[in-house]
């Protein structure tokens, strides 16, 4: 991996940056729309290379590794290409194209996951800051 | 001749005359069927004088060569000519079930001059071919008129249909295929009507086709319509139809609103999107002759003020143009206004677009209720618009009818007042539904050279600059960032060839984007036997973009004509892009650069046009050299 020295780094940022996205009313009734089970599937990165998002039934909640139900949505990509996706340096249609990105499951949910994922996005570098990876910041 | 039929139908109205006549090969070779070769016709039988609405005028529709051969997204229809709204050289291209029938008939065209004595219909059956007066159909709208033709020759005879709205020349009148599929752009619904002719209508006995290698025809058809199915953007659009990421449009400020004065509006992506549609109204999912997307939607309204019965339903264009683009967020209305533009036989993009520029000159004061009637232009009075302005555009009744009936262009210089800046169009036609300033910086370029002016489908630009596809084996293996103006001109190069290929194939841009460089060409090769490599098919669709080119220089178009309102190349207030600005003239000028263009004329210099194979064509724009 360019960016993470073990497969535990990025499941910790990115389960930080949803905990972040929680405290954000704006945020979190965005997500909550979506009412979906999501699994970002990194394992390719190694086995616990996972997390969760349920944002169904009205509730929000995340967690590293596989989630216990069936998801309704799963995105499969490399630690290293979420990394430049949550960054703002990745195209998603583009990954999706070359099958870097390989979606499985719910493509309306999909489209509902897209223009919110843009906006949590949005404080991927303060949640990086916070975990005092500066470096990992890209430019 | 393999796969084209090679045969097309001649009308003249004037004389009554049916002829049908085999092309030369030549002729699809070099320009492949569609548009292409609509416009090969048009340049050496067109009359560059003539009025679009005279009897002069030419009106041509024509198939690509995979209509009727069961792959998914292959069997569209191109009508052409010169537009009646812009005076440019217009085409306008219709999914559904007219382009297979018409090949199963024994045609790949029809071009029809002159006009009939009094309201009539073609009837076209395999060998047998009338023009028969119908006055019972005229003033009918297109539901009751395709209803009432299929009734008397029966459901599976082919229409295609004009409302009142191109009996009335209303210069933005659409040509309805089965009372939903349109021929939506540059007006040759009224280019019909002033012919006198109501509908077209066909009916095939047999689906004789002759492939120039059908299995290897049949092996490529079948790895690609499940390919072209499976796709992730093809369940996107079968589940939620063409507005599927309206709300990813209004993120990005792809989305235009209230004349293009914004480029955010979260809770209207929030209302309009394809999703809501779904849950909303949605009762069937149908498709064009053999697509497997299936993105059509039919709707249903059963209360409220906008309530429907179950019919056409609205794609992405009408959802944002009816809605959006005139300050509505309300999904019912813009499902009435999007079925009321159908009946009438309406452009759903240029209405909306004409229909912005109203209410925002209203807004401004620059046209008041004396120019409109006692009509009051606010942005989404929706309820104004079904009940009243789009029926007076229709009929060209009133004063605010004859002013918008002429399109946004017209309608402002009419105006006498500094209201043009404020259209939104290229050449006169009403920019389509994707903002550049949001959209990405190439489609500024790509609607400014489109020779019919802003359009979304002459190249798949838009695609490109979203990196929804990507093409190695013709050079375009990059990626684009699509808020800035790098790699664009370069890449409307690719683009304009592909999208003449597509135009000319008759090709639908969805389906066709699963479609690799090399499979494009297998299919020319195995269905037409042109032994193509990628350059040849390349140069066949550069070659129909530089026709088109020339032939609006014999309209007086130069390059100047290349050019955009300044509404859409000021930077954008909010959302996304606020504050970015398009460096369109670069684009430009490195665009005609690599095309070989001349920057005074705007067409290809003598000798590139020789390098395609237009010599002939050369001599007749460049005389003085």
């Amino acid at each position: 991996m360019e960016y993470w020295k073990d497969e535990n780094e990025p499941i910790k940022a990115f389960v930080k940056l949803f905990e972040a996205a929680m405290v954000d009313d704006e945020l979190t009734g965005g997500l909550k729309k979506v009412n979906q089970l999501i699994l970002f599937d990194y394992t390719e990165n190694g086995p616990n290379c996972s997390f969760w998002v349920d944002c169904r039934n009205g509730e929000l909640k995340v967690g590293p590794g596989k989630p216990a139900e069936e998801p309704d949505m799963t995105m499969s990509l490399s630690a290293d290409d979420a990394h430049r996706s949550w960054s703002n340096k990745l195209n998603p249609v583009m990954a999706i194209t070359r099958k870097k990105i390989r979606v499985k499951g719910s493509a309306t949910g999909l489209l509902k996951l897209a223009p919110k994922l843009k906006k949590v996005a949005a404080i991927y570098v303060t949640v990086l800051k916070d975990l005092g990876w500066e470096d990992k910041i890209l430019a | 001749m393999n796969g084209n039929t090679g045969k097309i139908i001649n009308v003249d109205l004037d004389k009554g005359s049916i002829e049908t006549e085999i092309l030369p090969e030549e002729y699809y070779t070099k320009y492949i069927g569609g548009s292409g070769l609509a416009a090969k016709l048009f340049w050496e039988r067109g009359n560059i004088s003539a009025d679009p609405l005279s009897p002069e005028a030419m009106l041509i529709f024509m198939n690509g060569p995979f209509a009727g051969l069961r792959l998914s997204g292959a069997s569209r229809n191109s009508v052409a000519g010169r537009s009646p709204l812009t005076g440019n050289w217009g085409d306008s291209s219709c999914g559904g079930y007219f382009a297979p029938e018409l090949r199963y008939a024994g045609y790949d065209g029809i071009i029809i001059k002159g006009k009939a004595g009094k309201p009539s219909i073609m009837l076209i059956e395999d060998e047998k071919i009338n023009i028969l007066p119908a006055p019972e159909y005229w003033g009918k709208g297109t539901d009751e008129a395709n209803r009432a033709i299929k009734e008397k020759y029966g459901k599976n005879y082919r229409t295609l249909i004009i409302g009142p709205a191109g009996e009335n020349l209303v210069k933005y009148a659409i040509i309805l295929n089965e009372g939903h599929h349109a021929f939506g752009r540059a007006g040759f619904g009224a280019v019909m009507g002033s012919k006198n002719l109501k509908a077209i209508v066909v009916k095939a006995s047999g689906k004789n086709m002759k492939l120039a290698d059908p299995e290897k025809y049949e092996e490529l058809r079948a790895e690609l319509n499940p390919k072209i199915k499976e796709a992730l953007a093809s369940d996107v659009m079968r589940e939620n139809g063409t507005a599927a990421n309206l709300e990813g449009g209004v993120v990005s400020g792809d989305v235009p609103i209230k004349n293009f004065t914004s480029n955010y509006w979260e809770e209207m992506g929030q209302e309009l999107n394809g999703g809501i549609l779904t849950e909303k109204y949605l009762t069937k999912r149908r498709a064009c002759a053999y697509c497997s997307i299936a993105c059509k939607r039919v709707v249903e309204v059963k209360e409220g003020p906008y309530a429907i019965p179950e019919g056409p339903g609205p794609e992405y264009e009408t959802i944002t143009a009816l809605g959006s683009l005139i300050g509505s967020m309300d999904l019912a209305a813009v499902c009435k206004a999007g079925r009321v533009c159908n009946d009438l036989g309406i452009d759903t993009i240029s209405a909306g677009g004409t229909i912005a520029w109203a209410m925002e000159a209203f807004e401004r004061g620059d046209i008041t209720e004396k120019d409109t009637g006692g009509i009051k232009l606010l942005w989404g009075d929706m309820a104004t618009v079904i009940d009243k302005i789009l029926p007076e555009i229709a009929a060209r009744k009133g004063s605010l009818g004859m002013l918008l009936a002429e399109g946004s262009l017209s309608a402002a210089v009419k105006t006498e007042k500094d209201t043009i800046n404020y259209t939104v169009q290229s050449k006169g036609l009403e920019v389509p539904m994707h903002d550049p300033r949001g959209g990405g910086h190439g489609l500024a370029l790509a609607y400014a050279v489109s020779p019919r002016g802003a359009c979304h489908v002459a190249s798949p630009m838009l695609f490109m600059e979203m990196g929804a596809c990507f093409y190695p084996e013709i050079g375009f293996e990059y990626e684009l960032e699509p808020m800035t103006d790098e790699n664009k001109a370069e890449t409307a190069v690719i683009a304009v060839a592909l999208g003449a290929i597509e135009n000319s194939a008759c090709f639908c841009q969805f389906a066709d984007r699963e479609i690799a460089i090399p499979e494009w060409v297998g299919l020319f090769n195995s269905v037409a036997g042109y032994n193509w490599d990628a350059p040849d098919m390349m140069k066949a669709g550069t070659r129909v973009f530089y026709l088109k080119r020339l032939i609006n220089y014999l309209f007086g178009r130069t390059a100047k004509d290349d050019a955009l309102t300044p509404r859409i190349l000021e930077p954008a207030r909010d959302g996304e892009p606020e504050g970015v600005v398009i460096n369109f003239e670069g684009m430009k000028n490195k665009f005609y650069e690599l095309m070989g263009m001349d920057p005074v004329k705007g067409i290809p210099s003598r000798k590139k046009l020789e390098e395609y194979g237009m010599g002939v064509e050369a001599k007749k724009v460049w005389r003085e050299t």
